[in-house]
Formats: C-alpha cells, structure tokens, sequence
C-alpha cells in the first residue's frame, strides 16, 4: 500500500522538538519529520486556512458538501494534451468561475471584489499554448449563466448583456470583469425586487392598476434624473420624492386624473421597471 | 456641545438657529458584514446615534454636521406620535433621508469635509426621540462622519397627507420600501461604473478589403 503512495523525501528532522513521529508506522528506512513540518511543506496549512477563509465568508447552509466542492474544484488541474481536453478544461474553469462568484452577495463588497478576483485569475489561466488573460467569449458565456440562474426575462438579460458584453476576440481587462459581473447580479437582485413591489401594487389581485404602476415608475424616473446632478440638495430631493408621503400623493393624482381603468400585467410592469436600471448601466466601449 | 460651526453660502432670509438642543451622541458603530477576523479592510458603514432627553419634546427645525470623507447619509427618526404616548411598542421609524450623497465622487476629495445643513421651513410634529443613522460609503471604507452636534431636527418638507386616499391606492409605506430599493441598487450600479475601457476600433467593418468597390 505504502509503495502506490509516493513519499516525500524528508528532511532532516527536527531534533529536540519532541514531536517528532514517523507518519506511518511500520515503513522503515525514512527520515522521520515533524508533523507541524510535514504540513507546512506540503502547502496543507495554506490549503487548509484558505478553505476555512471561504467557508467564513460564504457561511454556506451545508459546510460539508461546499468544503468537498472546494476541494474537489482544487483539484482541476493537469498538464493533459489534445483540443478536447482543452474545450473540457475550459468547461471546467468556466464552472469554477462561477462557483467563485456566487459564493458571497455583491453588497459584502470586500467578499465580493475577492471572489470577483479569482475567478479573473481561474479564466485567465488558458492552457500552455495559448496567452493568458479573459478573452469576450469565455467572459460572455460567464455573464450568461449568471443570469440564467436567476429570474430574469430573457428581453431584460439580452438588454443588459448588449450593454456589457465584450466581443470573443477583445481581451477584457479586470475593471470591465467585475463591473460586467456585478451588474449580472444587481439586475438578478432589481428584478426579484420590482416583482415584489409588483406584488404591494396589485394589492394581492394579481394584477396591478396601469395608473398607478405609471405613477410608481414614473417616481423613480424622476428621482433618478433627479440624482444626475452632484449638487446634494438634488439627492435629498431624489430621495423626499420616493418617501411614502409623496408616492401616496402621486399615486392617488394618478387615480384621480385619468377614469378609465386598465391592468399594466406583471411582464410589462418588470421590462418597463428594468429598463430604468439598464438606462443607467454604463455601456462598454 | 460645541457652536454651531460656521455655514458656508447658505441663503439669506431664515431665522438664525438660538441655541443648539441638548443632547447625547454616541461615537460611531461600525457595522461590518462577515468575520471580523478575515475581514481585513475597514468597514464601509457605521452607525451614529443621537438620544433626546426622555419626556421632553422637541420642535426640531435644523441640523448641522461637518462631513469627514463620508459619501452617503441615511437619517432616520424614531418617533411617537402624541396619541400613542404610553406605549412603548408604539415608536415607529421613519426614514427621513436616504442615501443622501455627500461626496459626489466617494474616491475623491469634493465635499469630503464640507458642512452640511438640513433645514426645512415649517416645524414639523412633536419628536421624542431621535437616532441618526449614518452609512454607505461607495465603494471603500473611510473615516466615519464627525457630528459636531446637532442643533435641530429637520425633516424635508413634508407633503401634505392625502386625508382620503383613494381606494384603489396600495399601502404607500410598503411601496416607498419598495422603490427605494429599486433606486439604491440603480444608484449603486451608477457609481460603481468603470472607467476601464476596451478600446475598439471598429467600424463595422466598412473597411473590410472585400467590400471595396469601384463604382
């Protein structure tokens, strides 16, 4: 059994420590090393240590099962030849990225800039025949399936992707990354958000009044133009405009003015809402 | 409590603040997601609260800080109103200001130790207690907001409250909650823009060798 399993060669052992205990009984013949040492050397206390860093952060509901994923995802690696294994291995670092970048919110910004960052550096790697760095394609197909995990329409995605998305060829620097990044999972976070008030507008009917979804978007629109401006006092108009007063005034005009009564449907109230959001996303160029 | 400090470029015309309200601020509480020990970098929100002297009402008119490199400012107010005098339970929180930016651009210097006063023109109903929350700071951690004291409360001008709404009008607190939402993340997606850039060139390819004619 001893003879499957290679052996480091160990070094000279640490006399007077006290600790020192051959690993594993019976083998003869080695020099016998500390155990501290031995996992030191072996690069297991950084390994370890790292490991426990991302469960801390992530604070996953299943330690175990994410600590096996980790290191299952550690173990990618291998200097394997062919084009196949290329696209395989790309498949897998592309996966990879993606667990990266779910593990923490995007509003624990330190968690998440780190995240962010290795999976920058999990794409970068491309193989030895190819140059390092992010190419559009693998950072595009990254977005993609951020965005298919949550419930945004497809309209929405494709609005947002035409905004940030890169060209296969074009290298994408790490500022373009994250900022693609987290606008994948803010718009996730907008649109589960604009249903939810979706859900308050229509009163629990399941469908909501067109006047006063108009109203609402309308509001916000304003106090978004309003916070264009870096003079503060605009933003504490910005922010007066969506206080519960206000919306409750402009709501009731809202019924008041206009008598004929129309339902604005979920879909409508979520594209309108979204492209609020995707105004303000600044476009790649 | 120290003087009020001085206000630069405000506008003539309204009554000079007499004296400021006594009253205690506690330091700064920073708040801080994850583990303390792994986090390394500071923490982006603190907390500073500010307690009116019990049983004694308050007609709060304004307040004045000196920033100190704080980008972002929530104020919220717990109050109670007359009728609800005698239970506890009955406080309830109301946001005055949210988010409200400081700093233009957090990363540099503009309005980074500016004085900052929030005034309104009509007193507003009676206060019992007061707590100002302060907090967001885009992207980085900084030092926290120096409150020199706060001499009056002020709330924005309030808007006259529809005394029948109509109907049909969903609940205007939990749509507020709402919206406000929708607008910080929409706020955030614009100040975390990147001034990083690709750098193309094309042009659709007009100047692609095989489309070139002669006619």
């Amino acid at each position: 059994m001893a003879a499957c399993e290679k052996r480091r060669s160990a070094p000279a052992p640490a006399t007077g420590s006290g600790l020192v205990e051959p690993v594993r009984a019976g083998v003869g013949g080695r020099e016998p090393e500390s155990e501290a040492e031995f996992l030191l050397q072996a690069g297991v206390t950084s390994m370890v240590r790292e490991a426990l860093l991302k469960v801390l952060e992530a604070r996953p509901e299943e330690p175990v099962s994410f600590l096996a994923s980790y290191f299952e995802k550690l173990v990618l690696s291998g200097p394997q030849g062919g084009a196949a294994a290329d696209r395989h291995r790309q498949q897998q670092r592309l996966v990879r990225a993606l667990w990266y970048v779910r593990l923490a919110h995007h509003s624990h910004r330190t968690a998440f800039n780190n995240n962010v960052s290795m999976a920058y550096e999990c794409l970068s790697a491309r193989g030895r025949r190819k140059k390092p760095g992010v190419n559009g394609r693998i950072y595009s197909e990254l977005l993609k399936k951020i965005c298919q995990d949550g419930e945004a329409p497809e309209e929405v995605v494709s609005s947002l992707l035409k905004k940030i998305q890169c060209r296969d060829h074009e290298a994408v620097p790490f500022d373009v990354f994250r900022y693609g990044v987290l606008s994948c999972f803010v718009l996730l976070e907008f649109v589960a958000k604009a249903d939810t008030l979706y859900d308050v507008l229509d009163d629990g009917s399941g469908v909501a009044d067109k006047r006063v979804c108009q109203a609402v978007l309308g509001t916000l629109e304003d106090a978004l133009g309003a916070s264009d401006f870096s003079v503060p006092i605009r933003y504490l108009e910005a922010g007066s405009k969506l206080g519960p007063d206000c919306l409750a005034l402009a709501m009731d005009k809202a019924l008041l003015e206009r008598k004929i009564c129309s339902s604005m449907n979920r879909e409508d109230f979520l594209k309108k809402a979204t492209a609020l959001f995707i105004a303000k996303v600044k476009p790649i160029d | 409590m120290e003087p009020p400090a001085p206000n630069p470029g405000h506008g003539a015309g309204r009554p000079m603040a007499t004296r400021p309200a006594l009253c205690t601020v506690r330091s700064p509480v920073a708040l801080q997601v994850g583990d303390v020990k792994t986090d390394l970098a500071q923490p982006g929100v603190a907390v500073i609260d500010v307690a009116l002297p019990p049983a004694q009402p308050l007609d709060l008119q304004e307040i004045v800080f000196k920033n100190s490199y704080t980008a972002f400012l929530t104020v919220r107010v717990q109050r109670r109103r007359p009728c609800d005098v005698g239970r506890a339970s009955a406080r309830k929180w109301v946001t005055c200001l949210w988010n409200h930016c400081l700093m233009p651009s957090p990363h540099t210097e503009a309005g980074s130790q500016d004085y900052f006063s929030l005034f309104r023109h009509q007193p507003s109903p009676v206060w019992l207690h007061f707590t100002l929350e302060e907090l967001r700071l885009y992207p980085r951690g900084q030092q926290s907001l120096q409150t020199d004291f706060p001499s009056w409360l002020s709330h924005l001008a309030p808007q006259q409250q529809p005394e029948n709404l109509h109907g049909g009008v969903p609940d205007p607190e939990k749509v507020s909650t709402e919206v406000q939402q929708l607008w910080v993340l929409t706020e955030m997606i614009r100040a975390n823009q990147t001034a990083a850039r690709i750098g193309r060139f094309d042009v659709d390819g007009c100047y692609d060798i095989n489309l070139l004619s002669y006619t």
